[in-house]
């Protein structure tokens, strides 16, 4: 299968800093990947390159797309604008309407952003990402300032998006529960410099439920991969 | 709060009168009355009221210059740290120089006439305002441009957007503050080089020892500085209760 997005020996350092450290992966199109690691891992740092934002120290990524969508961790939109505007910042032919609609933000395109609780704010981050129609949906620890409710609920609107565009999503987070909700495959990173541990792949229905055996299980599976692996580490 | 203001201007009129019976001295400070009555000789001239337009002219033309230049240099420099490294020095010099010491340039520059009092009050307002400017410019959120970079956003929609939004708030600032001080200098530059002007007006009732006439002129000054602030301010709030009151919203 062609792959969207190979990088080869990837690395980064910040000085005498280094973050990442022989990153080999490939994406290929379609697909819902997640990368599941610590915080300070640099897994934001991975993105910003992703989102030409940073360049590697070391190694290439061959085959970026050019329309990128991210999700910002906050959901940095303009304050003095109003949500349609916001949206429409990203890409100003972009119908609006049909977007807030389908993160359920119908009637809140006159809104401000400080009018608006911090559930809608990231929907709206989440409406201008798909503003651009993108080819490469990029989301930075998207949900982690969320209660559970929103934060499923707006799972759901990108699983939905993800659907009808069959885009590619590439996703950061320490959380085992998205990761598992969202992905279909996840990559483990861990050390410092971080480095790509393992991956597994979901093998779940894209419609999963998050209290479900089979997904209790492979929750189970990682928490107990993520401790014998920093277990491993320690000892180290 | 109104009640409140009316009784300490009232305050005012009565210790500026009860001082001004305890002195006696109508050389340096007439009563309020005598002033009034000065003030009304004044107002049914046609030269108080040139004056007042020519000075008003002046106003306008300083802000003008003030937000035409600073705002663009302002942003220059907020983002150019280099350049506003280079051009720190001419602005700070700038901004020091007392309004006195430009006065031999420019009279053998321009003569006498309105282009010294709109240089002159140009120059003592435009520091403040490339100053306020270049540092709205630098307080600017960084994530906002680094997510206008992420959707390669074009430079005129984040100069319109991010920039301008951001950098509102400094302008109004810019041009309060501009225009509380407009008035004063373009008056002192109007006594010192000008032709014509409530300035003007000013340095002959000093030369005709008339003290009324100098209180007059001087509360004239008072009031318009006060009242076009105040104008200024009112439009202000209107402009943004009209955008459901967001301080910066475009």
């Amino acid at each position: 299968m062609l792959s969207l997005i190979r990088v080869a020996h990837l690395g980064v350092r910040f000085g005498e800093h280094r973050v990442l450290e022989g990153w080999n992966m490939e994406i290929h199109p379609g697909e819902r990947v997640v990368l599941l690691g610590e915080s300070g891992c640099g897994k934001t740092t991975f993105l910003k390159i992703l989102g030409g934002l940073l360049k590697p120290s070391e190694g290439s990524i061959s085959g970026a797309p050019s329309r990128v969508g991210f999700v910002f961790q906050e959901p940095r939109l303009i304050p003095w604008a109003r949500v349609a505007r916001n949206v429409r910042f990203a890409n100003p032919a972009c119908p609006v309407e049909d977007l807030l609609e389908r993160v359920h933000l119908a009637g809140w395109e006159h809104a401000y952003p400080r009018e608006l609780s911090g559930g809608m704010q990231q929907r709206v981050n989440l409406a201008r990402a798909l503003a651009v129609e993108p080819e490469l949906l990029l989301l930075d620890e998207a949900f982690s300032s969320l209660d559970l409710r929103q934060k499923f609920a707006i799972m759901d609107d990108l699983l939905e998006f993800w659907k009808r565009q069959s885009c590619t999503i590439l996703m950061v987070t320490h959380d085992i529960t998205e990761a598992l909700y969202l992905g279909d495959r996840i990559l483990f990173l861990q050390g410092s410099p971080s480095r790509i541990a393992g991956e597994m792949k979901v093998e779940l229905p894209p419609d999963r439920s998050p209290w479900g055996t089979d997904f209790l299980e492979r929750r189970g599976t990682i928490i107990r991969r993520l401790l014998e692996s920093s277990q491993g580490a320690d000892q180290g | 709060m109104r009640r409140g203001f009316f009784l300490g201007v009232g305050a005012l009129f009565l210790g500026w009168e009860l001082f001004a019976r305890i002195f006696a001295i109508p050389l340096i400070l007439p009563t309020p009355l005598e002033t009034a009555s000065r003030l009304l000789e004044y107002v049914q001239t046609s030269l108080f009221w040139f004056s007042l337009a020519r000075s008003a002219g002046e106003v306008g033309l300083v802000l003008f210059l003030v937000l035409f230049l600073g705002l663009p240099l302002g942003v220059l420099f907020g983002l150019r740290p280099g350049i506003f490294a280079f051009c720190r020095p001419l602005v700070a010099i700038v901004q020091a120089v007392p309004v006195i010491s430009w006065l031999g340039i420019v009279v053998f520059s321009f003569g006498i006439g309105w282009r010294g009092p709109v240089f002159i009050s140009t120059l003592s307002l435009l520091p403040m305002a490339i100053l306020t400017t270049a540092s709205g410019v630098r307080s600017l959120d960084g994530t906002l441009l680094e997510m206008a970079r992420i959707y390669r956003v074009p430079r005129l929609r984040r100069l319109r957007w991010i920039y301008g939004g951001a950098l509102l708030p400094f302008a109004e600032a810019v041009m309060e503050v501009a225009l509380g001080n407009a008035w004063k200098v373009v008056l002192v530059t109007e006594y010192l080089c000008g032709d014509a002007g409530l300035g003007v007006l000013l340095a002959w009732a000093r030369q005709g020892v008339d003290t009324p006439g100098i209180y007059a002129l001087s509360g004239v000054a008072v009031f318009l500085g006060l009242s076009s602030e105040r104008l200024f301010r009112s439009l202000g709030r209107a402009f943004r209760l009209r955008r459901r009151g967001n301080p910066c919203s475009l």
